[in-house]
């Protein structure tokens, strides 16, 4: 064994151009598999991980009717009972055009309850949050993003200063803590007014959305069959007007998202791998009717058959594990440099995809490897002498 | 001992039938030194080539000591080849890419004999052909004559019963044929049996027994009869 991989080597090696064409498209097929794959679960973690910043305990109803529901801020409010629910706030959102005397910006505003900032988990960078009297009183007050702030005044410092939104001249109290780029949804890009002003700016009765949070990670089953209660009770068909979104559902929502792109790769894999294994097998035929007279002088001296064979198929193997060993290197300095462009540093080839693809490589070496290699162990020890 | 026992090979090409070996019938003893004698086409590498294991007859009984080797599997074969037999041909057939020391290791691998052993008898075989000093050379920087030492410690480091040579002084000069040929006397010398295969009558007037073959047919040369060689080739 160890002579016939020292055998291959010599041989692979003899020949390095050819031998690299050759392994290129195991090389191609390595690198687009792992990093594909690796991306795909770089971004999932990401992505996953900007869920979970959401708070792990968040939740999330929408009644999909039009009609009124029969939820209104009291019953809202009894909703929270510090066992399985610790806080409630309702929410109305829109796009608006706000104004500064500055300049204009198109931004979502949105109406919350005093406890939306700690549901959402939340804070503010000056000033403060627009709190339960806001609300009460109706007080044209709001808390900005920072993009917001950036945007309409050029400055963060703007705690006193005045938006207008839809006629309504909103006094800022507070500017909200940066979140950074994210891929759902961006706070920095928010105007957020107390909910019951909000409900008055849209001319709307109803609560046809809140959030809600869980007390504790251990009582959220319990938390979401509250909420489900409560909704079902208020609106006419509780399978189709309402929807909950709770963190673990997104999460689950997400695990399908990547057993999809999973599939997709494999798929993706077992082509590359299929044409860098027929460029394997291509170029072993081709060696083998180059080295008859080699084969023919071998089995004059003594080799058996199944020495030949190994002689062959150890080749393969080793030019289609070096193919997967060069890809596996590219990916590895492809995904490095991929991590500032792509804004994730952590991105790296995963372990799961390398084992794969040197599983994959070793399979399509033997598979591609097996017929020349045979061919060669038939040969005819005579006609392989007179050979040329 | 070989015994060759009304042997005949046919080659079928292109609808015309080329009888390359006749009813041939040769025993040859376990030291005996024979060499074979014959003109281009009559049968001499095909003889070789049956005797040695590398292609079987189309009719009659082939016994290497003592066993009809029709009864030995492809394995068996193959390991017969590496034991029992050491080629050498006219065109050298080392492997060029394999220095001298590699291409006389290349048969002990193949029986699996032991790293530390091969070096021994490598060495040894190689010493015993005057090229100690060139182990480490490719046939590409050796020497016709190197060359076909190289080929000749090949066939001697299985330690064979037989030693079968076509015409490996064929690519030589005559000076190199004499050193190659010396060597084989005295592998015989030292107990092994040699076919011999040749068109030059000197060199097969070396041999204590010498066969004549035309067209595939066999006939016993007198000892010292070179008239004989001569009347076959006329
Ligand atoms: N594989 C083959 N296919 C067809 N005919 C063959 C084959 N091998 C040998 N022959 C024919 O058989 C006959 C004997 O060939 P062989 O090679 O034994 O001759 P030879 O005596 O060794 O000749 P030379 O001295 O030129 O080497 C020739 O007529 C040759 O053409
Ligand atoms: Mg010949």
């Amino acid at each position: 064994m160890k002579q016939s991989i020292k055998m291959a080597l010599s041989s692979i090696l003899s020949n390095k151009m050819r031998s690299f064409l050759t392994v290129l498209g195991v090389i191609i097929g390595v690198v687009a598999v792992v990093v594909l794959s690796s991306l795909g679960e770089g971004a999932m973690d990401s992505v996953t991980g900007q869920i979970e910043d959401l708070g792990a305990n968040l939740m999330q109803v929408t009644v999909k009717t039009d009609r009124y529901t029969g939820i209104d801020l009291d019953n809202l409010a009894s909703l929270a009972d510090g066992e399985t629910i610790s806080a409630v706030s309702p929410v109305l959102s829109q796009s608006v055009t706000a104004k500064s005397t500055l300049d204009t910006y198109d931004c979502t505003l949105e109406g919350v309850g005093a406890s939306y900032f700690y549901i959402r988990q939340l804070e503010v960078e000056q000033g403060v949050t627009v709190g339960e009297l806001d609300n009460d009183l109706r007080l044209p007050v709001c808390v900005i993003g920072v993009k917001v702030a950036d945007r309409l005044f050029g400055t963060r410092d703007v705690v006193g200063q005045s938006v207008s939104v839809r006629g309504y001249d909103l006094r800022i109290v507070g500017v909200l803590e940066e979140q950074g780029s994210s891929m759902i949804i961006s706070d920095d890009e928010k105007i957020i007014i107390p909910f019951t002003l909000a409900q008055r700016m849209f001319g709307s009765t109803s609560i046809t959305s809140f959030y809600a949070s869980g007390a504790s990670e251990d009582v959220m089953d319990q938390a979401e069959q509250r909420l489900r209660r409560f909704v079902s009770a208020r609106v006419s068909d509780p399978d189709d007007d309402f929807s909950l979104t709770s963190q673990s559902a997104v999460l689950d929502m997400m695990d399908e998202v990547t057993a999809t792109l999973t599939t997709l790769i494999t798929g993706i894999a077992g082509i590359a791998l299929l044409v860098g294994g027929i460029g394997i097998m291509n170029i072993m035929l081709v060696s083998v009717t180059e080295r008859t007279r080699e084969i023919g002088i071998r089995k004059a001296i003594g080799a058996p058959r199944s020495a030949i064979l190994m002689q062959f198929l150890v080749e393969a193997i080793v030019l289609s594990v070096a193919g997967a060993l060069i890809g596996l290197a590219v990916s590895t300095a492809l995904l490095m440099a991929l991590r500032g462009p792509m804004g994730i540093p952590t991105l790296a080839v995963s372990p799961g995809s390398a084992t794969l693809a040197l599983t994959f490589a070793v399979c399509i070496g033997v598979l591609f490897g097996i017929y020349p290699a045979n061919k060669a162990s038939k040969l005819n020890p005579i006609e392989a002498l007179r050979h040329e | 001992m070989i015994e060759l026992e009304d042997i005949q090979k046919r080659y079928v090409l292109g609808g015309e039938t080329v009888t390359a070996l006749d009813h041939v019938n040769l025993t040859v003893g376990d030291h005996e030194y024979v060499s074979i004698i014959g003109p281009s086409g009559s049968g001499k590498s095909t003889l070789m080539n049956i005797i040695g294991c590398l292609d079987a007859a189309d009719g009659g009984v082939y016994r290497l000591d003592g066993v009809d080797i029709a009864r030995y599997s492809q394995r068996q074969l193959a390991a017969i080849r590496g034991r029992k037999i050491g080629f050498v041909f006219q065109q050298f057939n080392l492997l060029q890419k394999l220095t001298a020391y590699e291409n006389v290791e290349l048969p002990l691998i193949y029986q699996g004999v032991s790293e530390k052993e091969r070096r021994v008898r490598v060495g040894e075989a190689l010493s015993r052909v005057g090229l100690g000093q060139r182990m480490h050379h490719r046939p590409n920087q050796l020497s016709g004559g190197q060359q076909q030492r190289v080929a000749v410690a090949r066939a001697v480091v299985t330690r064979p019963s037989i030693i079968l040579a076509d015409e490996p002084t064929g690519n030589l000069d005559s000076k190199t044929t004499v050193e190659i040929m010396d060597m084989l006397e005295e592998l015989h010398a030292q107990g092994n049996a040699i076919v011999l295969i040749t068109h030059n009558p000197e060199i097969a007037a070396r041999a204590p027994r010498c066969v004549h073959i035309r067209d595939g047919r066999l006939s016993e040369v007198e000892p010292g009869g070179s008239r004989a060689v001569e009347g076959g080739g006329a």
